[in-house]
């Protein structure tokens, strides 16, 4: 490493400054500044002059209680996606460790083939699996003409069975790769002592892949938080009377649908800093590690 | 860092902050009045849209050739993304139309938002205003200002597969009750057919059912709106209207996402043997596979014989505000709702007229539209002119306590309740 | 490499293959049904006994999408746009990873956990002043209003897993470098650049995928001027919720697909080495 003080690193580092302060830091400003304000459509065409209200915007949101079953919804929601996600990621991880060269390659294959699929045409996809009419999974099944995007827990069911195919893929990969890069002799001393599969991930890979299952967990937690195209185009734009929602389409329902554009945008302030929560565990538990940054 | 300074830089933050405002787009009347150009033009776009596209395109090209240098571009926008791309125009001038069609519900809203041009003054001077009916010039009137030309008006009444009522010896039913018993009937009979199609995001299919009952949306009281949809007169025609979302009618798994357009594509699919359209439907259920078996009557109200009050509905052409062709953009708006143009209109897609001797005449010819200029006699309703309806529609208050209820997440008293407090919310938050 | 097998028993390998097989084709299978439906005539798609199979395929569907007006036209515009991101937010991180990494200066923690932080946003919420910024720079309605904010939002994961792969680079070689005589830049693109090529492959993908999957941006900017629209927003014509063309969202769909599965299968052996190093930190 260089230790010259010189300004090559801002000359690098410009390219990247310049695009991300205005068009990432400089929004994000003005998403602060919009929550502070009267700002709906009126304001926006110029019908009206924009007003400042303080945390109005904020009193509003947090004394609705759709506010609040919204947040729990998407908590309760990416809580559980990131778990299932974890474990299949995991659990075929380990069993691609445990196959030949051809097994191996045609499950990653498929894998990837999940992980490649963009977000809309997965949606799409798994809505006609599980339409009640013309769909395969009702027959297979036998359940008739049984609606999946009906009931309020079916639909987010439905929801996190896409997000969870199109999200496994990262963690099986991620992982597997990390499994690779242990070292054999400490899992042929495992074996030899009779340690079962479980024995073995449980005590050995799992402490060693700590890194690994870190980064791999975070990321889930921080996508599966923001999800918003699978549930807006699987449920509709939020399901019957709005039982589906998410932060991030509720956000976008407050804004664009209803125009109360600094309704939603105190909505996105709020989850930015849940999010930002949620990053600095990510970076205390980087620092314990002993990570140098 | 002293404390001083520490206040200081507090101080300069709170001032820039309350000192920049978040930008808004200026959608003050541009000065420009260009006389040849381009002219863009949305239209909405229908169930079955060629024959409107046909009509419009006539008018286009006698527009052209009067004014020479002058083009007309046209698009057809979807319905349920008006909303959005309507806000979009308003927000970036440069890509909006000079010339929009939009719902009658929506003229206040957009009034509101600065986005409509006041004609006032061309439209008096136009020769063929004076014979406009008068609910539809009040469809585009805010405080005495007009903001737009009449379109057409539409009525919804009640549709019904002559076939089917042949088959099973029914009469075309006279009360709300009898509507009932009648499309339970035919579910019961013929088990693949709804009885009658009713759709859970279907607004202006279910007021009927609270206007009948004596329920009313809002009342006005000084210069603003009190919602009445929670008052037990409401209450009575929500449960009437939510309680054909039965297995017995019309499943609520399949019934309750429904809109307006939806019912209408499953009557015309022959998939139904009643449903709630309007006289602008008539074109698409003729294009489908009920063409000769069906036939309209007035939708009943509660007593016998009488005529539940229909929403008036309608769409109504105007000039964006930020139009740089002030001058031919009102001259279009005037050829495409003229008295001609509305007469082709309603040859190619059913639309009502809304110039009384012109509606009169059409009625005349096509018997088609007896039952529809019925409704319009017995009294029609229309939604509260305030500004706040605009929010109200778009962020789906009556949709969705409608659908609380078919799901039976809430009462009809609680999910009323509810609706009630936010209608009053926008009411009292748009003055 | 790790030598597991050794120690698995056949029959439990077997087993373990077997599995593997099985959840590979229940993985495949909603691609395969996407294929398929794209394939089927209108009257196999709709009926009430879906078959696995089709004995008469038809390009109907495609046809249609195509017939759509100006689909060729989002196709291209989704390549198009994808393409730019890739390649410049490729370049840009590339620059940023290395200064990050290996260079020492003030603000450098700093601007590391800025990065990471970046990434927590919930990009959506920034599309309406984004909207504001885009017409202010005059590129509502073009292509450019879709690729500027991509670009922004790819930079910041991208950066943190090109980290280790840049750090991976010994210093030893750079100070041979440097005694050969290679200026610093030279250092930069003619050896460091190669060989962290791999992981660039890596991040590229996150960025294509990510720009090809938007549709919220392409409706929100993209008004007047729809020949400049993405495929997203033409998949979601043929979507409409209750009465769905399924034939031809299933072909769109297709259309849609193949160009990241072609993406993905020829970066695949790169993507594994890559992800695990950037990992391996």
């Amino acid at each position: 490493m260089r230790t010259r003080t010189t300004w090559t690193p801002w000359l690098y580092l410009a390219p990247a400054l310049v695009v991300l302060g205005g068009l990432l830091v400089y929004p994000i400003y003005q998403l602060g500044l919009i929550s502070f304000f009267q700002y709906t459509q009126a304001q926006v065409s110029g019908g009206e002059p924009t007003t400042f209200k303080g945390f109005g915007n904020y009193a509003e949101l947090f004394s609705d209680s759709q506010f609040w079953q919204v947040l729990l919804s998407t908590a309760l929601f990416a809580g559980a996606c990131v778990v299932s996600t974890l474990a299949v990621g995991c659990a075929l991880a380990v069993l691609l460790t445990r196959v030949r060269a051809l097994p191996r390659l045609v499950l990653m294959l498929a894998a990837l083939g999940a992980w490649a699929t963009p977000a809309v045409t997965g949606s799409t996809v798994w809505l006609l699996l599980f339409d009640p009419d013309f769909g395969p999974v009702n027959r297979i099944l036998g359940l008739g003409d049984h609606s999946w995007t009906y009931g309020r827990l079916s639909a987010f069911f439905l929801v996190l069975l896409e997000v969870v195919w199109c999200s496994f893929p990262f963690v099986m990969v991620t992982v597997y790769a990390g499994i690779r890069a242990v070292p054999s002799e400490v899992l042929e001393a495992a074996a030899l002592d009779g340690a079962s599969q479980w024995r073995i991930w449980r005590s050995i890979l799992t402490p060693m892949l700590r890194p690994i299952l870190t980064v791999v967990t975070i990321q889930s937690v921080i996508w599966d938080f923001k999800v918003f195209t699978q549930i807006y185009v699987m449920t509709n734009g939020g399901g019957i009377a709005g039982q589906n929602l998410v932060l991030n389409v509720y956000a976008y329902q407050q804004a664009f649908a209803s125009s109360k554009y600094s309704l939603g945008s105190a909505i996105g302030v709020v989850m930015l800093l849940m999010l930002l929560a949620v990053t600095l565990v990510y970076l205390r538990l980087l620092r314990r590690q002993g990570e140098e940054l | 860092m002293k404390l001083a300074p520490r206040f200081a830089l507090l101080l300069a933050t709170a001032a820039v902050v309350a000192g920049c405002a978040p930008q808004t787009s200026d959608n003050s009347s541009s000065d420009k009045d260009d006389q040849s150009g381009t002219l863009r033009v949305w239209l909405f776009q229908e169930v079955g849209n060629d024959p409107k596209a046909k009509v419009v395109d006539s008018v286009v090209t006698a527009f052209e050739k009067a004014h020479k240098g002058t083009k007309v571009d046209v698009e057809y926008i979807p319905i349920d993304t008006r909303a959005q791309r309507v806000k979009a125009a308003f927000n970036d001038p440069k890509s909006a139309p000079d010339v929009m069609e939009y719902g009658n519900t929506d003229t206040a809203g957009y009034v509101k938002d600065g986005g409509l041009l006041d004609v006032t003054k061309e439209f008096g001077a136009w020769s063929e205003a004076k014979d406009t009916d008068p609910t539809a010039k009040k469809s585009v009137t805010v405080d005495g200002k007009q903001y737009g030309s009449p379109f057409y008006v539409g009525v919804r009444a009640l549709y019904y597969r002559t076939d089917v009522f042949k088959d099973l010896g029914l009469q075309p039913p006279k009360t709300m009750a009898e509507l009932a018993s009648t499309a339970r009937k035919i579910h019961k009979a013929k088990s693949d057919l709804y009885g009658l199609v009713v759709g859970g995001a279907y607004t202006y299919g279910a007021m009927p059912f609270v206007w009948a009952n004596g329920g009313e949306l809002a009342t006005a009281q000084g210069g603003s709106y009190t919602s009445g949809i929670d008052s037990a007169a409401a209450q009575k025609g929500i449960k009437a209207y939510t309680s054909l979302f039965t297995s017995d009618n019309c499943p609520a798994a399949k019934c309750a996402v429904m809109g307006g357009n939806d019912t209408i594509t499953a009557f015309a699919a022959g998939k139904a043997g009643m449903a709630i359209g309007g006289d602008f439907s008539h074109s698409a259920v003729e294009a489908g596979k009920v063409k000769g078996k069906y036939a309209v009557v007035p939708l009943p109200g509660v007593a016998s014989g009488s005529v539940a009050p229909a929403f008036a509905g309608g769409n109504n052409i105007g000039v964006l505000k930020s139009t740089s062709h002030r001058t031919l953009a009102v001259d279009l708006m005037e050829q495409l709702t003229s008295k001609a143009t509305q007469a082709s209109m309603f040859d190619a897609m059913g639309f009502l007229p809304t110039f009384t001797d012109v509606r009169d005449a059409a009625a005349a010819k096509v018997p088609f539209e007896k039952p529809f200029v019925e409704t319009l006699a017995a009294g029609t309703k229309f939604v509260p002119a305030s500004p706040g309806w605009s929010e109200i529609d778009s962020s789906l208050v009556l949709p969705t306590m409608l659908q609380e209820v078919i799901s039976g997440k809430k009462s009809v008293a609680a999910a009323s309740g509810d609706a009630a407090k936010k209608m009053n919310s926008a009411f009292s938050s748009a003055g | 490499m790790s030598t597991l097998r050794g120690f698995v028993r056949r029959p439990w390998r077997l087993a373990a293959e077997a599995s593997a097989l099985l959840i590979a084709v229940v993985v495949a299978f909603p691609l395969y049904w996407m294929v398929l439906s794209a394939f089927k005539p209108a009257g196999e798609i709709e009926s009430s006994e879906p078959r696995p199979w089709t004995l008469e395929p038809s390009l109907d569907s495609f046809r249609r999408v195509f017939g759509q007006q100006e689909f060729g036209r989002y196709f291209v515009n989704s390549l198009a746009v994808a393409g730019t991101v890739v390649i410049v937010s490729a370049l840009i991180a590339f620059l940023a990873a290395t200064a990050v990494t290996r260079f020492r200066f003030r603000f450098r923690t700093t601007l590391l956990i800025m990065f990471l932080v970046a990434q927590m946003v919930p990009v959506e919420a920034l599309t309406i002043p984004l909207f504001f910024t885009m017409r202010g720079l005059g590129l509502l309605n073009t292509l450019g209003s879709l690729i500027l904010p991509q670009i922004a939002f790819s930079l910041p994961f991208a950066i943190w897993m090109l980290r280790g792969f840049v750090k991976a680079v010994p210093d030893a070689l750079e100070e041979a470098a440097y005694i050969d005589g290679a200026s610093r830049t030279r250092f930069l693109w003619q050896i460091l650049f190669p060989l962290v090529f791999p992981g660039l492959v890596a991040t590229s993908v996150f960025s294509f995928i990510s720009a090809w999957n938007d549709f919220l941006f392409a409706k929100s900017f993209i008004i007047s001027d729809t020949s400049q629209s993405t495929l997203p927003m033409a998949l979601l014509v043929f979507y409409k919720p209750d009465d769905p063309d399924w034939g031809g969202v299933m072909a769109a769909s297709t259309v849609m697909t193949i160009p990241v599965l072609v993406f993905f299968v020829l970066v695949q052996r790169r993507l594994v080495s890559g992800l695990g190093g950037a990992v391996k930190d």
